[in-house]
């Protein structure tokens, strides 16, 4: 065998230490995993550098040639020592032209893969201790040494030779050297001895055979391997041009641009939720394709790129969705080479391994679009080798088998896996970074980048665009501002439309057909659309018609002035209140009032006014200028006055909770709706200066001070508007006004408060509490003081007051009660 | 890049600019392997389809002629891959074809291995093709030739068929060189077939059998003739209806040898069989008792040419008894390719290719059309209406909006406006039709209407004695109104891309005088017909007619 690594160990360390420095750095620079961690000595250093999985290493990364120089090497060492670089060239056929032999060796002595005993480097080589037992027993499919080492070339077996020794030989030629010797083939046996005894066999037992490494390299003729290939494989096939292949390129990069935006444009609007397992649902997926008119696997694609450009994430809300993000709006605003830049650099960089979504995982669970776990360290290391593969096949359309043939050239020892590299150069087309299989320029440009800037990881800022943005820029066609009507209501943008060209159809057409031209099509709906966009039908009109060489076609003219026509015939708004009167020159006069003019009005039919304040606010305001008005409930009719209290209704401005919680009762029968605001930036702060004072409240609320019917006992004074408390709370129970004498409790605005302040031992404002309990049908806790004086706390639904009587329901005992109103010591509200 | 006239899409589309110096010469270059989808007035929507590229394959253009074509004419690069489809698809054409093998008999052929082992390997060619007679050719049942066809061209391997042709029992027929006079005494024109019709037969005869496509005016009935004087042998002549086949014979005893006793009504009145005989689709596809009775007129004489009037019309039973005619020739006619039940393959397969097309702007432009004039009138229902309207159920909301009582004000206003020309008015409710005929004081013609009637009317019309009728949509086809200029739809079906093209056909017959022709259609703004109408505008658009869309008050109607 050929191992004799041990007893060279010595002299290759040596060899290596004793050159200078620079070589130790190239050497750490080519197997970086020398140098991690940190080696204790240069000695270990070395010991490492013959290690297997060091070794293992270095190898992975070699290409085909390089491999079967090195295995060259191996086997003519122990044959006649040191290998010169012609003998490598020799043994592999490629004696006229040494270059490529000699080039691999300097790079396999780079890697201390080989190295020269003695002389200065360069001369003849050594392979590195240890690789004999990883590149297996039979280098080159080539026996152990120990063969007769005077055969002359080219060989020929001597005239006394057996018949069928020379089928033999020719069988174990090119390896596996071994063989089986044959039992019962008497002729066959004959021959297999009389090799082994003219030493040309060596028996490695009673049945097998092997051919000794001189025979086989003498009946090859002195040759290592048959094929040599000095490149990688390239395919034939017609070379295209490059115009077609940037025109396909900047093809496929609009669309993917535009894509993009789409995507970013309409997540914002309806975010889709994130998987527990973190990516994104099917039927979002499914969703985000129909809306960007793509099948489901290019919208995987899509998305991945947007979230590898950073421009759609996580919005860590709870539940999570995904958003886009910041960045993707200053995105937006940018140039196409710039966006397209964004999106190819994200791309380059990326870890992720789109191209298994869909696919299965070990436990059998889908793998699903944006899922974290889709990721693999070596993406962007294959990537590179691809497109390096493409870049060094200008102009021609490769095919992901033509690929994958060249990396296994490249890198025999390490084949990536083929879905993979199909999974790349889909992205690649898609990208538009190759164009018909073959790199174009933006591509190029991208790659030149990529390979001065090795340090950029994944989250490298995003510096200013250089190369591929103009280089993507260069290759798209010109934009044209010209917009071809018909009278088929078509209209088509004869090439790259402009900007503001792509935004008018985009609004105003619906996009029929999309490539080097674009289709559109009005119709009613996309009229409706434009309009819809703040544009009247003569701004649409006159746009398009800036657009056009001919006058817009009277179909097209008639179609947008009809769909104008229509167009707010039925028109939907917000109003808070309405004033409903017979007459209209009362309303007009209203409308015209300028001390009303803080209630918003506005006249939409002749009898019906709008405004933008609360009902209640409303007709006091109204009633103030002696114009007496009802009420109206949601079906018509007219309220009595409890009903529209208990609306929650915005804020007017200037007014606080607290200074309406103190607001002194009005005088009874004036309803009024408006109720405190829910909303404001100081809210929080607010709130808890409310609750202090809500504490300091309830203590004086506690006080048993009697209220008279009319002036609520707790409230403080100062609120300068007039109406009652309302409820405005949360969805809770109403308060009690509207009886004869208002009794808001003023506390159970806004904050839960204990429920002992919210209920009321007031007789008057118990049975306003009462009255609104059963109109809404809520529970309330009833002290109900019973014959023997004591009181009784029970929870009713109140059904009826009448005739001093109340009768409720008590759900816990499934009970009708009825009750004398002068028992009840105290009613609150039960708080839902 | 070159600044060409076409925009080649990766949709497979191809956008030309029809004003383009060079736009003539790139429609005259895309047209054999293009269809044609819509022509309005700037720019032309062709369509490559794998049918489109046989036909040209057919007609003996290759791929490389189409990518030349396509890149010599294309404003910016083509896409690629659309190029590498092109070729691959039309590779597709003629590695399949039929033969007749000196004693096999019929046999398809391939060049290709693998290509007869999967459509071989199909269960769709199971019980179609006999004996293997070795890698590259079958036996093919002879009976099952057109279903073979058939089935292939679905499965992608359309087959080219060179079995030849029966010779069928020869009959002499020749074109006549002039028409006899329409009147008594008057002097007899000489007449000779229009280059395009004479192109188109051609066309037809070079390639055996197949389709020709001309608008409707064209004289399709003289290619018709043209064929047979070709041919000179027996002709079965497939029709859609009685008053087109009574055309077809005053039309074949006008133009050519043929005399009134050598031509044969086979129709529901008559079942006559001569050396020439003109059967309707309708007769050959009465059941009876599950059975086809009147299929033994394929086999009562050896027909030398079978001609198919209006093939974007024709039943499926048809086609079935197509399929088994495919040892005679076949001349299909029609105004359009496209079907609205998209069997558009049948056609191609059973028939045969497109052997001639014409656009019809071009031979408008050749003036032998009548130039129209498309206006589209929108009548504003009163109150009332458009009340009873809104209310109705959706089934009922068609046939109010078509009906509406103010369309009969606004006919009246049209036809006030034409006094001195020929006008039709055609509808699709009777009820409504009869309302107007009454109001015009003008005849009504609908399928209750005998054929005898009928012609009476029309040759009335013709002549001129009366100038207004009012039909239903028993005129959609084949009847010949020579004189009619003004046609006014009142109601339509559904907006049917073929009946407007039938209607249009109707009013663009060429004028005497070289008037222009007017068509109006009247429709309820605001309702479903209106919306039918947008559909109708749409198709006459693309077919390169401008319209325009007027209100029934400009015209003076008062809503």
């Amino acid at each position: 065998m050929s191992t004799s690594a041990p007893r060279r160990t010595a002299s290759f360390s040596e060899t290596l230490l004793s050159g200078d420095d620079e070589r130790l750095v190239t050497l750490l620079a080519r197997r970086p995993d020398l140098a991690t961690p940190a080696p204790s000595s240069l000695l270990s250093l070395v010991a490492r550098a013959s290690s297997r999985t060091s070794l293992e290493r270095a190898l992975a990364g070699r290409d085909a040639l390089e491999l079967q120089v090195l295995e060259t090497v191996l086997v003519l060492d122990p044959v006649s020592g040191p290998v010169p670089v012609d003998a490598v060239a020799g043994a592999l056929g490629t004696d006229d032209d040494p270059q490529p032999a000699a080039r691999a060796l300097s790079v396999l002595e780079e890697h201390a893969l080989v190295w020269t005993p003695g002389g200065p480097p360069g001369t003849a080589f050594r392979p590195a201790p240890g690789l004999a037992e990883i590149l297996g027993p039979y280098p080159a499919g080539l026996g152990p040494t120990g063969g007769p080492d005077d055969l002359a070339l080219p060989f020929s077996l001597p005239a006394d030779a057996p018949p069928g020794a020379a089928a033999v030989l020719d069988a174990l030629a090119w390896g596996p050297p071994v063989g089986v010797a044959p039992r019962s083939d008497p002729a066959a046996r004959r021959a297999v001895s009389w090799l082994v005894e003219h030493g040309l066999l060596h028996a490695t037992d009673d049945r097998h055979v092997v051919l000794p490494r001189e025979v086989g390299l003498a009946l090859r003729g002195g040759r290592t391997h048959r094929d040599v290939r000095t490149a990688p494989p390239v395919p034939d096939g017609p070379v295209l041009g490059a115009a077609t292949v940037d025109a396909e390129s900047a093809t496929a990069g609009l669309e993917v641009v535009r894509l993009v935006a789409r995507l970013v444009t309409t997540w914002p609007e309806a975010p889709p939720g994130i998987l527990r397992s973190g990516g994104l649902g099917v039927r979002d997926l499914r969703r985000a394709a129909a809306t960007l008119e793509v099948d489901d696997t290019t919208a995987v694609a899509v998305v991945e790129l947007a979230a590898a450009a950073g421009l759609v994430a996580d919005d860590r809300d709870d539940p999570p969705s995904f958003t886009a993000t910041d960045a993707a709006e200053d995105w937006l605003g940018d140039g196409l080479g710039e966006r397209w830049a964004a999106l190819a650099r994200g791309w380059s960089r990326s870890r992720r391994t789109p191209w298994l979504v869909g696919s299965r995982d070990e436990k059998g669970a889908l793998r699903s679009a944006l899922d974290p776990e889709l990721w693999r360290p070596w993406v962007p290391r294959l990537r590179t080798a691809v497109l390096d593969v493409l870049a060094d096949a200008p102009g021609r359309g490769l095919r992901p088998d033509d690929v994958v043939a060249a990396l296994r050239w490249r890198t025999p020892r390490a084949v990536p896996p083929e879905q993979a590299v199909v999974g790349l150069l889909r992205e690649a087309e898609l990208l538009g970074v190759t164009g018909a299989g073959a790199i174009s320029t933006p591509g190029r440009a991208l790659l030149a980048e990529h390979d001065t800037d090795p340090a950029a990881g994944p989250s490298a800022p995003r510096e200013s665009p250089a190369g591929p943005a103009e280089a993507f820029a260069s290759v798209l066609p010109a934009a044209v501002d010209e917009l071809l009507l018909q009278g088929d209501l078509t209209g088509i943008v004869p090439g790259r439309p402009s900007a503001a060209l792509e935004r008018l159809v985009e609004v105003a057409a619906d996009v029929e057909s999309r490539g080097a031209a674009t289709t559109v099509r009005f119709g009613a709906a996309s009229v409706v659309r434009a309009l819809d966009h703040g544009r009247t039908a003569d701004d649409l009109l006159t746009e398009l018609a800036a657009h056009s060489r001919t006058p817009v076609p009277q179909p097209l003219e008639y179609l947008v002035r009809d769909t104008a026509r229509r167009h707010g015939r039925v028109r939907v708004g917000a109003a808070s209140s309405y004033v409903r009167a017979e007459d209209p020159a009362l309303l007009a006069g209203l409308v015209e009032a300028a001390a009303l003019r803080h209630l918003g009005l506005v006249q939409i039919a002749p009898t019906v006014l709008v405004a933008a304040v609360p009902a209640g606010e409303l007709q006091a305001a109204l009633r103030e200028r002696g114009v007496v008005s009802a009420v109206e409930g949601p079906d018509g009719r007219v309220l009595v006055a409890d009903g529209t209290r208990r609306r929650r209704a915005p804020d007017g401005p200037g007014r606080t909770v607290v200074g309406r919680r103190r607001r002194p009762g009005q005088p009874d029968g004036r309803a009024a709706g408006a109720g405190p605001g829910t909303d404001g930036a100081g809210r929080p702060a607010r709130s808890a200066e409310l609750v202090a004072r809500l504490r300091a409240a309830d203590r004086a609320d506690r006080d048993p001070t009697p209220a008279t019917a009319d002036d609520d006992g707790p409230a403080a004074p100062g609120a300068p508007r007039a109406g009652l408390a309302a409820r405005t709370g949360p969805p809770g129970a109403p308060t009690a006004d509207g009886a004869p004498g208002p009794a808001a409790s003023g506390p159970e605005d806004d904050v839960p408060a204990p429920a002992g302040t919210r209920g009321t031992t007031d007789p008057v404002g118990a049975l306003g509490l009462l009255r609104e309990s059963i109109a809404d049908g809520t529970m309330v806790w009833l002290e109900v003081v019973g014959t023997g004086g004591f009181p009784t706390r029970r929870r009713v639904r109140p059904l009826t007051l009448d005739a001093g009587r109340l009768r409720a329901q008590d759900p816990a005992r499934d009970a009708e009660l009825t009750v004398a109103v002068h028992r009840i010591a105290s009613v609150t509200p039960d708080q839902p | 890049m070159t600044d060409g006239p076409l925009i080649v899409q990766s949709d497979k589309s191809l956008l030309l600019e029809v004003d383009h110096p060079r736009g003539g010469d790139a429609r005259r270059a895309i047209a054999p392997f293009a269809e044609l989808e819509r022509a309005p007035e700037h720019v032309h929507t062709y369509r490559l389809t794998p049918l489109g590229l046989w036909n040209a394959r057919a007609a003996g253009h290759d791929a490389e002629q189409v990518v030349d074509t396509l890149i010599e004419y294309s404003r910016y690069p083509v896409p690629h891959a659309l190029l590498v489809d092109i070729a691959e698809t039309m590779s597709r054409y003629g590695r399949l074809t039929l033969a007749q093998h000196p004693t096999h008999g019929l046999v398809l052929e391939a060049t290709d291995r693998a290509v007869l082992a999967e459509v071989l390997k199909s269960k769709r060619t199971a019980g179609l093709v006999g004996e293997r007679v070795d890698d590259l050719m079958v036996v093919v049942h002879p009976s099952e030739r057109g279903h073979l066809k058939q089935v292939l061209v679905k499965l992608g391997w359309p087959a080219e068929d060179l079995a030849g042709y029966v010779d069928g029992e020869k009959h002499e027929i020749s074109l006549s060189p002039t028409t006899p006079p329409r009147v008594e005494g008057g002097e007899p024109k000489p007449w000779e077939m229009r280059p395009y019709q004479a192109q188109a037969v051609d066309g037809f005869w070079h390639g055996g059998s197949g389709v020709v496509v001309l608008p409707c005016g064209a004289g399709k009935t003289i290619v018709g003739a043209g064929a047979m004087a070709k041919s000179g042998t027996t002709t079965l002549i497939l029709v859609t209806n009685t008053v087109s086949a009574r055309q077809w014979r005053d039309e074949l005893v006008r133009r050519t040898s043929l005399t009134d006793d050598e031509i044969g009504e086979y129709s529901g009145a008559r079942k006559e069989v001569k050396p020439v005989t003109i059967a309707t689709y309708q007769v050959l596809t009465t059941k009876r008792k599950g059975v086809y009775t009147h299929l033994e007129l394929l086999d009562a004489r050896d027909w030398g040419l079978v001609v198919y009037d209006e093939v974007h019309l024709l039943p499926a039973p048809i086609f079935r008894m197509t399929a088994d005619l495919q040892a005679r020739r076949r001349l299909g006619l029609t105004a359009t390719l496209v079907r609205e039940d998209g069997r558009e393959d049948e056609v191609f397969s059973l028939i045969g290719p497109k052997r001639y097309d014409a656009p019809w702007k071009d031979i408008e432009a050749q003036g032998y059309i009548a130039p129209a004039d498309c206006v589209e009138v929108r009548l504003t229902l009163p109150e009332s209406e458009r009340m009873t309207y809104a209310v109705a159920e959706p089934e009922d909301k068609y046939r109010l909006a078509a009906t509406a009582a103010g369309k009969n004000r606004v006919v009246e206003r049209i036809v006030a406006q034409h006094p001195d020309d020929q006008v039709l008015v055609i509808g699709q409710y009777l009820d409504q039709l009869e309302e107007l005929s009454n109001h015009l004081d003008a005849p009504l013609i609908t399928g209750a209407t005998t054929v005898r009637e009928r012609q009476r009317l029309f040759e009335a019309f013709r002549s001129g004695e009366i100038s207004r009728l009012v039909v239903s949509k028993v005129a959609n086809f084949s009847i010949d109104l020579p004189e009619a200029s003004v046609a006014i739809q009142v109601s339509g079906s559904f907006g049917s891309r073929q009946e407007e093209a039938q209607r249009l056909g109707r009013v663009m017959r060429p004028k005497a005088d070289g008037r222009t022709a007017h068509f109006y259609a009247v429709v309820s703004r605001d309702t479903v017909d209106q919306d039918f109408a947008a559909h109708r505008q749409r198709f006459l658009a693309e077919q390169g007619y401008a319209y325009r869309i007027v209100d029934a008050e400009d015209l003076g109607v008062e809503a």
